[in-house]
C-alpha cells in the first residue's frame, strides 16, 4: 500500500501555484494524466526523493520515506524506486548489461541477462546505448529499473520519444511487464489514449490539483466495417454481441482519437 | 653543448603540477559546479582570479606568504622543514595556484555537461554521490578532464612572472625554461634562447595536437 | 609516459651540493671565467651563478633565497645585508667598476662624441639600467646629471632591469645607444659587436663593488678566498675592473 500526500510550491509560466495532491494506491497501474506544467512530473520526482515538498507524507509498504512533520526525508538512494526517465538516462559509458547490473543490490549477471532476454536484447548486451534504437533503449531503461527490485515503478512519459507504431508495441509490453511483476506503477503522460490503454486507474491533474479520477472500463470492441458518408466516417463495430454504428467527423478523427474518449 | 636540464625541470614541474591539479580540481570543481550556495560562486571567482591577475601580483602575494617572516612560511619551515621560497616545492605550490583555473574551468563545464538525468538515475539506482561521481560523472566527462590536464600542463610550461618572483633562478630547482630564455637573451646568447623557445613552442603545439586528436576520436 | 617518469626519478637523485652565487649582472662574463678557473682547481665543488640587479639579489636574500655568496655592484647592498644580520662576513670590496657609452658598430654612431652623440638624429632610444636597484644605472644617472643632460634625454630612456638587460636592449636594436658596464663590453661577443667610450671617473661616484657570504653559506670560504687570488684578480683586470687599492 502506498500513501502519497504532497504539498509543494511550483513556479509555472502563469505564476506560482501549489501542487497539492493526496492519494493511495496498491499494486496497480496508475496513470497521472494532465497537461504539461501541471505538476505531475514534480509529483513523481517527489516520490523518488529527487525533489523535496514543503509539506507532506509518503509511505510505501509500511516504511515512511517522507514526513515533513517528523522531519523524515530519505535520500533517493534509500528509497527503493524504479525510475524510468523520459529520455531513459542510460549511462553512455556502460554496455547494456552493465547498465542493467548497475542498480542491483547483489550483482547477478544471470538475472540481468534474463531480464535482457525478456525484452529480446540479450544478443546486444555488449552494445553501448548509442548503438541501439530508441525503442530498445526504452526497454533497457525499463529492465534497469526493474533490476533494482523496486517497491514502486515510476515512469516519466516513458514512451513520448517513440514514434506512433513503436509506441503501441511498447504500451503492450509495458502493460504485460507490470502485470507479471505486480509492481505498483505510477506513470506520467499527457495522452488520454495512452492512459486509457494502460491504466487501471487514471488520476487527472490540472494546475497542481486532482481534477478527477477515472477507472477506465474496458469493453472488448470488435471492428466490422468502415465507410465514408460525406464528412463523416462511419464505423461498424460490435460491442458485447450487439452491432453499433459510430459516426465521427473526419476533422475530429484527424485531430486524434482523444476526442472520443469519455470526458 | 647546450644544457637542457632546465627543459626537463620545466616538464617535471608541469607534469607534477597538472597531476596535483587533477586531484585537487576534481572535488573543488565538483563543489563549484553543483553547489547552489553563494560561497560556491565566490569560490569560482577566486579560482578564476589567477587567469586575469598579472602574474606579478600573484607572485608578490605568494612571496609575502611564503616568506620565512610570514606566519605560514615560518609554520611550514618549523613544522615540516619545508621552505617554499626559491625552492622547487614552492614552485609547485605557486604553479598549482597559477594554473588552477586551467583545470577547474574545463572540469566545471565538464560537470555541467553531464546530463542531470544520468546523475539522478544513478541516485535512484541506489548509488551514493561518490560512487555516482566515479562511475557515472567522471567517465562521461573524459574529454574535459583531458582538456584540463593539457591546458594546465602547457600553461605551467610557459609560466614566467610568478617563477621570477618566488622561484628566483636556481639551477635544478627553479631555473625553468622561460627563465633560461630570459637570461639567455640578457646574455646575448641567442642560440640557447632559440633552442629553448623552439622546444617550448613544439611541446605546446604537440600537446594541443594530441588534445584535439583525442577529442575528435571521442566525439565522432 | 614511462620515459618522463624515468626522468623524474633521475632528477630527484642527481642533486649535488653546490656553491650558489648571486652576482650583479656586470659580472656576467668575468665571474663566469673565475668560476671555471675555480672548478678546474677544485673539481669536487660546483659553482652555480645567478645574475641580476644588485637590488634584486638584496631583496631575494632577505626573503630567504638560498644563495651562499653575494656579489653586489656597490657596497650599499652588502653592507645593509650585513647590518641586518643576513651576512656572515663583513663586506669586502672586490673591484671598482666603470661605465661606458656603448653603440653597435653598424649604427654608424661615434660614442666618443659624447655627449653630442645623444642628440644625433639616429638616436631614438637610450638604454640605461634602472637606477632604483642597479648601481650602474645610478652611476649613469649621476654622469648625465653632471653633464646637465639628464632632464633633456630622459624622455628617450628605455630602462633595463639590470645592466646585462640594458646591454641586450642595444644589441637587439631596441635602443641605439646606452650606458653599460665596461666589463660587459670586454666579452668576446660584445667586443666584436660594438664600440665604447669610457665615461671619465670624476663624472660619477666611484662604483665600489662589494661581496659577502650570506647566512646560508656555510662551507664556501674557499671560494670566497679564491676571489682574491691572483688568478681571479687577473680576470677582473682583463674585464676592465680596477682592483681595490690599485691605481687604474
Amino acid at each position: 500500500m502506498i500513501r502519497v500526500k504532497v504539498k509543494k510550491k511550483l513556479h509555472g509560466v502563469k505564476g506560482d501555484f501549489w501542487l497539492e495532491v493526496d492519494f493511495e494506491m496498491g499494486a496497480h497501474f496508475v496513470v497521472l494524466l494532465g497537461p504539461s506544467g501541471s505538476g505531475k512530473t514534480t509529483l513523481l520526482r517527489s516520490i523518488a526523493g529527487l525533489e523535496t515538498p514543503q509539506e507532506g507524507y509518503i509511505e510505501v509498504n509500511g516504511s515512511v520515506w517522507f514526513d515533513s512533520k517528523k522531519g523524515i526525508n530519505l535520500p533517493p538512494q534509500k528509497r527503493q524506486v524504479g525510475f524510468v526517465f523520459q529520455d531513459y538516462a542510460l549511462f553512455p559509458n556502460m554496455s547494456l548489461l552493465e547498465n542493467v547490473m548497475y542498480g542491483m543490490k547483489i550483482k547477478d549477471k544471470g538475472k540481468a541477462l534474463e531480464l535482457l532476454k525478456k525484452v529480446r536484447l540479450e544478443l546486444l548486451k555488449d552494445k553501448k546505448p548509442h548503438q541501439i534504437s530508441g525503442g530498445q533503449r526504452q526497454r533497457v531503461a525499463l529492465v534497469r529499473a526493474l533490476a533494482r527490485e523496486p517497491q514502486i515503478l515510476l515512469l516519466d512519459e516513458p514512451l513520448s520519444a517513440l514514434d506512433e507504431d513503436l509506441r503501441a508495441t511498447m504500451q503492450e509490453e509495458l502493460k504485460n511487464f507490470q502485470r507479471e511483476y505486480a509492481i505498483p506503477t505510477l506513470m506520467v503522460t499527457h495522452s488520454w489514449e495512452e492512459a486509457l490503454k494502460l491504466a487501471d486507474r487514471i488520476i487527472r491533474i490540472e494546475e497542481g490539483r486532482i481534477k478527477e479520477e477515472v477507472k477506465p472500463k474496458r469493453t472488448p470492441l470488435k471492428f466490422i466495417d468502415k465507410r465514408l458518408e460525406g464528412e463523416e466516417v462511419v464505423l461498424t463495430v460490435s460491442i458485447e454481441g450487439k452491432v453499433w454504428e459510430l459516426s465521427i467527423n473526419k476533422k475530429d478523427l484527424l485531430q486524434g482519437v482523444s476526442k472520443i474518449a469519455p470526458s | 653543448m647546450i644544457d637542457l636540464g632546465a627543459l626537463w625541470l620545466t616538464i617535471k614541474l608541469s607534469l607534477i603540477t597538472s597531476l596535483i591539479l587533477l586531484v585537487v580540481g576534481i572535488p573543488l570543481a565538483y563543489y563549484m559546479a553543483y553547489s547552489k550556495s553563494p560561497f560556491a560562486l565566490i569560490l569560482e571567482v577566486i579560482t578564476t582570479l589567477p587567469l586575469v591577475l598579472p602574474p606579478t601580483v600573484l607572485g608578490f602575494y605568494l612571496l609575502i606568504l611564503f616568506s620565512r617572516n610570514s606566519p605560514l612560511g615560518s609554520l611550514l619551515e618549523n613544522l615540516l622543514g619545508l621552505r617554499l621560497l626559491f625552492t622547487f616545492e614552492g614552485l609547485v605550490v605557486a604553479s598549482v595556484i597559477y594554473s588552477l583555473p586551467m583545470m577547474t574551468h574545463p572540469l566545471i563545464s565538464g560537470y555541467r555537461s553531464v546530463p542531470k538525468n544520468l546523475i539522478e538515475a544513478s541516485w535512484t539506482l541506489g548509488k551514493s554521490k561518490l560512487e555516482t561521481l566515479i562511475r557515472v560523472i567522471l567517465p562521461n566527462m573524459k574529454s574535459s578532464i583531458l582538456v584540463g590536464l593539457v591546458l594546465s600542463f602547457t600553461h605551467t610550461l610557459g609560466e614566467f612572472g610568478v617563477v621570477l618572483m618566488v622561484g628566483g633562478n636556481i639551477e635544478g630547482q627553479t631555473r625553468v625554461a622561460s627563465i633560461v630564455i630570459y637570461n639567455a637573451v640578457e646574455a646575448i646568447d641567442y642560440k640557447t634562447a632559440h633552442i629553448y623557445s623552439a622546444a617550448l613552442l613544439l611541446l605546446s603545439f604537440f600537446s594541443l595536437v594530441a588534445l584535439y586528436l583525442i577529442n575528435r576520436r571521442w566525439f565522432l | 609516459m614511462l620515459f618522463l617518469l624515468t626522468l623524474l626519478v633521475f632528477f630527484t637523485f642527481v642533486k649535488a651540493e653546490v656553491i650558489r652565487v648571486f652576482a650583479a649582472a656586470d659580472l656576467q662574463y668575468a665571474l663566469r671565467e673565475i668560476a671555471e678557473l675555480y672548478m678546474k682547481k677544485y673539481p669536487e665543488d660546483k659553482v652555480e651563478l645567478i645574475f641580476g640587479s644588485s637590488g634584486k639579489g638584496y631583496a631575494q636574500i632577505k626573503a630567504g633565497a638560498p644563495y651562499h655568496v653575494f656579489f653586489s655592484a656597490d657596497m650599499k647592498y652588502v653592507e645593509s645585508l650585513y647590518k641586518e644580520g643576513y651576512a656572515l662576513k663583513e663586506p669586502k670590496p672586490y673591484a671598482i667598476g666603470r661605465i661606458v657609452v656603448w653603440v653597435r658598430r653598424d649604427s654608424g654612431l661615434d660614442p666618443s662624441q659624447f655627449p653630442q652623440v645623444l642628440f644625433d638624429k639616429r638616436v631614438r632610444k637610450i638604454a640605461i639600467a634602472n637606477w632604483e636597484h642597479a648601481p650602474y644605472g645610478r652611476a649613469a644617472k649621476e654622469a648625465l646629471e653632471s653633464y646637465g643632460l639628464f632632464d633633456k634625454v630622459k624622455d628617450r630612456f628605455v630602462l633595463g632591469e639590470n645592466i646585462a638587460q640594458t646591454a641586450s636592449y642595444i644589441t637587439s636594436g631596441a635602443a641605439e645607444i646606452g650606458f653599460i658596464a665596461l666589463s660587459l663590453t670586454k666579452s668576446p661577443k660584445l667586443e666584436k659587436m660594438g664600440r665604447y667610450w669610457l665615461i671619465p671617473e670624476d663624472k660619477h661616484k666611484r662604483i665600489v663593488q662589494g661581496y659577502t657570504i650570506t647566512k646560508e653559506g656555510k662551507n664556501v670560504d674557499r671560494f670566497y678566498q679564491f676571489v682574491e687570488s691572483s688568478e681571479a684578480r687577473k680576470v677582473f683586470v682583463k674585464y676592465g675592473f680596477v682592483l681595490p687599492g690599485e691605481k687604474p
